[in-house]
């Protein structure tokens, strides 16, 4: 049973005005401030303008962008399609050049090759060679790390088990369906123990158990002391993993900051309770009343579809042939 | 075979006397301080003098000071390794089966009844080659990288720490190594081809009543004639280019000829060159005559005069001709009345020392119009000082190496025509196989080059546009003597513009282009030149591919000089690190997402 409780207002009109106020108020200054050491990516006054062959002006996509992303955090860029995300992910990466103002990682130029020892990149469609199999990518991307044939050999083998593609090992990419694909997309990325994850779109063409798996594993990797950049357009798995994020929209920074502050609405008040009989309601429906507040729900809670569904495939990979619930 | 002298030169002639490495070194310069401007003005453009001036500057210093030492030989293989693959996966050893298909087809219409069939054997297989490996390295490498950008696969390199310069060099290196597996499988097959195809039989057909002479049967489109010694043993007559040698053995009272399997068709001679000079009707020295032809590469001598052609020789070794002085020539003849046809023209050859003072009798020669033979013996009858004296030939005609031959031309009012490789001593010979696989170091040479040049191309354009562009350097290249022709208006009617107005007033080329306005005629050669400029300095920044083939060497039997190959490989290598930087510097400055 969920309970939420406006204690001022109960026009929805003002009470929407009032937390975007919240929201605004709770920006990144909400935060205690970043050292220097700790900031892993930092973009001053970062813009970018594509222009077509003969430097006409075409799209201005990104405007004077000024963000920080610090150790240890997962920072999601949330904006509709267009909105500068991927143009923000790949100035950080140096796959394209900026326009107006700078993008630092880990204190170096963006352009610089060296930061990239520190970085692991999943692109939006895993860009890989469909012409190797899983041991040969991973291998090829290790090497690209100078890392000696011993070590590849090992982080092949662990990142193959992580991944859960043991079976699929041997087989070119070209065969590999889209989950497989992202599955080893993300290995690839992890191969040499980045201390920044880029994820662009990491869960795009991953089903259920899949985007769950990853998220899982986005967290696991912040436990571990990584930073993680991801951006997506999935609300719901920004919601679920992301520490702070950055809203943009048509190419220009709207909001930013942690996403339990952003998302608290300040004046209303959510109970959780279970066992509670209808008496126990009615009475706390006159409390609420007694106190001048105005109930807004009470109601029995909703699962997510995601939960919803995971439990119906947990149950069958458990009982198989019977029909949930039944 | 046609050799210019320049081809005789030793590696450090060419680097040092002739000043190749000055030409090269300012090469370099002149195409970096052109490369310099033309970046900057493209930078300046885009973000002002001051910033594009700066970041020029910035990706020099990053080559220099970090992309270049800190380039990685373990990433370099990594991707070298991946362009391998990726060839092999796509099927790239398919060219084998198309060569096998080729010389399968080649050996029912290769005329085996030709002059010489290892000519056309050899050539026939290192042409075939030459021109699939030279099509697989630009279809190879013109497409790899555009692939890699269009797919978006270059986006996990680049994020990686990779730099522009290994992406260059493992494309370079991971084509050229599946092009070496492809052309050493190609020229083991065409080595097999060659020997096996040329390889023949005889048996002996008739046999004269004295036991000694005879002929064999027909094999291969010719019998021979032999003479036996009188131990049994002799050697037949040359026909298509090579021998065989024959034994009669005697077998329960009966007599029984071997003959054996073919000698000298496939030789790697040794020859010496000398430099050429030529004399006038009076003796003086002069430039020797133009007949009519428009070919200035041999010039003619007149017959009945003191009209000689003179070679010098400066590396007549006595170790080298143990057996006496074989001279091989290939002398023209150019008839000014036709005479009696079927009796050649005649001519006479001349030793003479250095200081001039000594030379040999006159030995005189028909004149075959085709290769020829004639061993000098090492003792000898000529002149001192005008007076008769036996001579040995390398106690009183070689001075310190130095020798003359001369050729003059007997027969009055007829002309003999030769170019300084006209003429050559054969110093021994080498292994055919080794000369065979140094023609594939040559046709390799030219692979790599091309993949430099599709590689670098692939950096800023798209493959099918780094394809063309890759062609075009390849035809440049092919055919770039004909564009300085031109340039050097050797050719009559003027350039492209004056030619396009010499049709449209229907003038003649060999009349003036008379306009009835001087200015507009000047203004007409003005821009021809401008044009034939800019192709003139287009076709020197690429390399001469003729020149670069060796097929003739290897096809005629002449052993490559170690010296031409180590020159090639020099080039090749200049081309390799001008491709690489010009790469490097496209893939440093381009925005990969863009």
């Amino acid at each position: 049973m969920t309970l939420e409780v406006p204690l001022t207002d109960a026009n929805p009109a003002a009470l929407k005005e009032t937390s975007n106020a919240v929201l605004s108020n709770n920006s990144d200054s909400s935060t205690a401030p970043a050292s220097s050491s700790d900031v892993v990516i930092e973009t001053r006054g970062l813009g970018k303008i594509y222009r077509d062959f003969w430097g006409r002006k075409k799209v201005h996509a990104l405007k004077s962008l000024d963000i920080e992303v610090r150790k240890g955090e997962i920072f999601g860029l949330l904006g509709p399609n267009g909105s500068g995300k991927s143009t923000t992910i790949k100035l950080v990466l140096g796959l394209l050049f900026p326009t107006s103002g700078r993008a630092f990682v880990f204190g170096k130029e963006a352009a610089e090759v060296t930061k990239n020892e520190r970085i692991g990149y999943l692109p939006e469609e895993s860009y890989l060679y469909k012409f190797l199999n899983a041991e040969e990518t991973l291998d090829f991307y290790g090497r690209l790390f100078d890392m000696p044939a011993s070590v590849r050999r090992e982080r092949t083998e662990q990142l193959i088990q992580m991944v859960g593609l043991q079976r699929a090992r041997r087989r070119q990419l070209k065969e590999y369906s889209k989950g497989m694909t992202r599955r080893i997309g993300l290995a690839q990325a992890l191969i040499n123990e980045p201390d920044l994850l880029v994820l662009d779109e990491p869960t795009t063409g991953l089903d259920p158990i899949g985007s769950r798996e990853m998220k899982d594993l986005i967290l696991r990797l912040r436990d571990q002391g990584k930073t993680i950049l991801m951006c997506s357009h999935q609300l719901a798995d920004v919601e679920d993993v992301c520490d702070r994020i950055a809203i943009l929209h048509q190419g220009e920074l709207k909001e930013l900051g942690r996403v339990d502050s952003l998302l608290k609405v300040q004046d209303v008040t959510e109970v959780h309770a279970t066992g509670l009989s209808d008496a126990a309601k009615d009475e706390i429906r006159a409390v609420i009343a007694k106190h001048g507040g105005t109930l807004l729900q009470l109601d029995n809670p909703t699962t997510t579809m995601e939960d919803l569904f995971l439990d119906i495939v947990r149950e069958s990979e458990a009982r198989p042939g019977r029909r949930s619930g039944s | 075979m046609r050799l210019e002298p320049n081809q005789f030169w030793s590696l450090s002639e060419w680097l040092f006397r002739e000043g190749s490495l000055l030409y090269g070194a300012a090469l370099v310069i002149t195409m970096a301080a052109f490369g310099f401007f033309v970046c900057y003005v493209v930078a300046m453009v885009r973000q002002g003098p001051g910033e594009g001036f700066f970041s020029i500057a910035k990706v020099i210093y990053d080559l220099f000071r970090t992309d270049l030492p800190k380039t990685s030989l373990s990433r370099i293989w990594a991707i070298a390794k991946l362009a391998f693959l990726e060839a092999i996966r796509r099927k790239v050893l398919a060219v084998i089966g198309i060569f096998i298909v080729g010389i399968l087809f080649a050996g029912w219409f290769l005329d085996k009844s030709a002059d010489d069939p290892a000519k056309l054997y050899i050539s026939f297989v290192l042409t075939a080659t030459n021109y699939l490996i030279l099509l697989l390295g630009l279809f190879l490498s013109a497409f790899s990288i555009p692939a890699d950008i269009k797919n978006r696969t270059i986006y996990t390199i680049v994020t990686k720490p990779v730099r522009p310069t290994e992406i260059v060099l493992g494309r370079v290196v991971g084509f050229s190594l599946i092009g070496s597996v492809v052309l050493a499988v190609l020229g083991l097959l065409s080595y097999v081809f060659v020997v096996r195809g040329l390889n023949h039989s005889h048996e002996v057909a008739t046999i004269g009543s004295d036991g000694r002479n005879g002929v064999t049967d027909v094999a291969g489109a010719h019998s021979h004639n032999f003479r036996l010694n009188e131990d049994g043993k002799g050697v037949t007559d040359e026909s298509k280019g090579h021998q065989h040698t024959v034994t009669a053995t005697k077998v329960n009272g009966e007599t029984v000829f071997k003959v054996g399997p073919p000698i000298g068709n496939l030789s790697a001679r040794v020859p010496v060159y000398g430099s050429l000079t030529y004399t006038d009707r009076n003796g003086v020295v002069g430039e020797g005559l133009n007949v009519g032809y428009m070919s200035e590469y041999r010039k003619f001598i007149a017959g009945g005069s003191l009209s000689s052609a003179i070679w010098n020789f400066e590396n007549v070794n006595e170790s080298d001709f143990p057996d006496g002085l074989e001279i091989e020539m290939n002398i023209e003849a150019f008839r000014t009345y036709k005479g009696d046809i079927v009796t050649p023209v005649r001519g006479t050859l001349i030793l003479r020392s250095p200081d001039e003072t000594v030379e040999s009798e006159r030995v005189s020669f028909l004149v075959k119009e085709s290769l020829d033979r004639k061993v000098i013996p090492l003792k000898l009858s000529g002149f001192r000082l005008n007076k008769p004296e036996k001579l040995e030939l390398f106690k009183d005609l070689v001075v310190d190496g130095r020798m003359q031959i001369i050729i003059r031309c007997e027969d009055s009012q007829q002309y003999l025509g030769m170019a300084a490789a006209d003429l050559a001593l054969r110093a021994g010979e080498k292994s055919f196989a080794w000369n065979f696989f140094k023609g594939y170091v040559s046709i390799w040479l030219q692979m790599v080059i091309v993949i430099c040049f599709g590689v670098m191309y692939s950096t800023f354009l798209s493959g099918p546009v780094a394809m063309v562009a890759t062609l075009a350097s390849l035809v440049l290249g092919f055919f770039g003597a004909n564009i300085d022709t031109f340039f050097n208006s050797q050719y009559n009617g003027g350039g492209p513009v004056e030619a396009v107005v010499r049709i449209l007033t229907q003038k003649g080329t060999m009349i003036d282009l008379d306009l009835g306005n001087q200015t507009l005629e000047q203004t007409i050669r003005t821009i021809d030149y401008g044009l034939m400029s800019g192709v003139s300095t287009l076709k020197s920044a690429v390399p001469d591919f003729g020149r670069l083939g060796t097929s003739d060497f290897i096809a005629y039997g002449v052993d490559l000089f170690d010296g031409l190959l180590a020159r090639h490989l020099l080039i090749a290598l200049g081309y390799f690190i001008m491709t690489t930087i010009i790469g490097y510097f496209f893939l440093k400055t381009r925005e990969m997402a863009a």
